[in-house]
């Protein structure tokens, strides 16, 4: 085989050769120092591209886009005349600040990302226990939780667990919260764990975030609300999750996005 | 039981604002096209097959719906939004830098064609298959290959030429 040319090494770096051609191109690899370091930079430059464009991941969706996701028919939809909006932006216009893109750019840059390691010996995979009834409402009561573990009569003597040394608690540092303890518990027969994130924003308040090792399979990210607590529940790779607030749910859902992002990372 | 067709959208919604962020150079347009794109789509979901990947169809919708818009657009852009960029004053100069890496990266996808643009986010950025990117691009899977090969060594060669790779490294070993 004579020299891979870029766009075979580039199929090779994307894993989207053959096993005989995959192999030859190893061999050429591990013979030539010059394609060695061509293979660096295009990996190289991809990670950069990457990082360039994984702060979108991290932004606020905006409430226009939510809005258009659930259609005209939802309740408060807020869409907006794109051809209306577009007008208007052809007007000269003060910009506007985006605080919450620094802190996020940077992670993604610094590879500051920070996952959650749950690993078996924190979560391990169970069989539901046979003679535990489901309860499958059990995410919604979350709101329950909630209000029970972050009221100040009965926060203050909340004890939490003590998480294993190697344990990475995701960070929400960008939003305003600050990791305060975790408990784990039995969930639908399952393990899961509950970590609380504390603010001295009022407006905001603490949020709870649920880790359930199980699922019926992924399941996109549902609302729901308990009094005034807001539920929003997603199911990805064998994992149940949630957010519960007080916040309102756009804010919750721009939290979502970022523990995905986190979680992804395991 | 299906999952509906908004909660897949809101599912969605990240990566096809990434996606549209990379096509359009631009944080506004971009929500402009994700927002024409979910609209399309509830208008269209009888549309979509079932058994098929949700976001695959979404990608293809923004890019359709883009590609018209190149079209029947002037070729003069609006003038740029450059909402993401940014900078806080307050910033250590490291991470400055490393922003402005990360807008040189940006700036140079900007500088390739459309098709190339777009074969990129999907395959480099979004990590799908050349197979996936294929069918949502339309065109064979041996043209997504010479698209991505086109846009890496172009890439890399802008990025070379502005300093950017050396920094971002540099960047990379001061943090770590």
């Amino acid at each position: 085989m004579s020299k891979p040319t870029d766009e075979r090494l580039i199929a090779y770096l994307d894993g989207e050769l053959g096993d005989d051609e995959r192999a030859q191109i190893a061999h050429w690899l591990e013979q030539d120092a010059d394609l060695r370091e061509r293979a660096g930079e295009l990996s190289e430059s991809a990670a950069l591209l990457r990082a360039a464009f994984d702060e979108v991941l991290r932004e606020p969706v905006p409430e226009r886009l939510m809005a258009a996701a659930h259609g005209p028919a939802a309740a408060g939809a807020t869409l907006v005349d794109l051809a209306a909006a577009r007008e208007q932006r052809a007007k000269p216009r003060t910009r506007e600040r985006r605080w919450w893109v620094a802190p996020a750019a940077a992670a993604a840059i610094a590879g500051l990302i920070v996952g959650i390691g749950i690993s078996r010996s924190v979560l391990p995979e169970q069989p539901a226990a046979t003679n535990v009834t489901p309860a499958p409402s059990f995410v919604e009561n979350l709101g329950g939780y909630y209000v029970h573990y972050t009221n100040a009569d009965t926060s203050e003597g909340t004890s939490f667990d003590k998480l294993p040394p190697n344990f990475r608690v995701p960070d929400l540092k960008p939003w305003g919260l600050e990791f305060r303890g975790a408990r784990f518990l039995m969930a639908e027969g399952h393990e899961a764990m509950q970590l609380l994130y504390s603010t001295d924003n009022k407006a905001l308040g603490p949020v709870m975030v649920f880790v359930g090792n199980f699922s019926d399979g992924d399941r996109g990210v549902k609302f729901s609300t308990s009094g005034n607590v807001n539920v929003l529940s997603w199911r990805s790779h064998g994992h149940t999750y949630a957010i519960t607030g007080t916040v309102n749910t756009n804010y919750l859902w721009n939290i979502h996005n970022d523990l995905a992002y986190q979680f992804d990372g395991i | 039981m299906s999952v509906s067709v908004s909660d897949q959208l809101i599912a969605v919604l990240p990566r096809m604002r990434r996606f549209a962020r990379g096509l359009t150079g631009s944080a506004v347009e971009a929500d402009d096209l994700v927002q024409a794109a979910c609209e399309r789509a509830l208008t269209r979901a009888h549309q979509f097959q079932e058994g098929t990947r949700f976001d695959s169809w979404m990608f293809r919708i923004v890019q359709t719906i883009w590609i018209d818009q190149l079209r029947a657009r002037d070729t003069r852009r609006e003038e740029a939004e450059d909402e993401g960029v940014h900078l806080g004053t307050d910033e250590p100069g490291r991470r400055v830098e490393a922003r402005l890496a990360l807008e040189e990266v940006r700036n140079a996808l900007q500088d390739l064609p459309p098709e190339q643009r777009a074969a990129l986010m999907l395959v480099t950025v979004d990590g799908l298959s050349y197979k996936e990117a294929a069918e949502i691009a339309g065109v064979p899977v041996g043209t997504i290959m010479s698209r991505l090969a086109r846009a890496r060594v172009a890439l890399q060669a802008r990025l070379e030429a502005g300093g950017s790779l050396r920094r971002s490294t540099e960047d990379v070993k001061a943090d770590g």
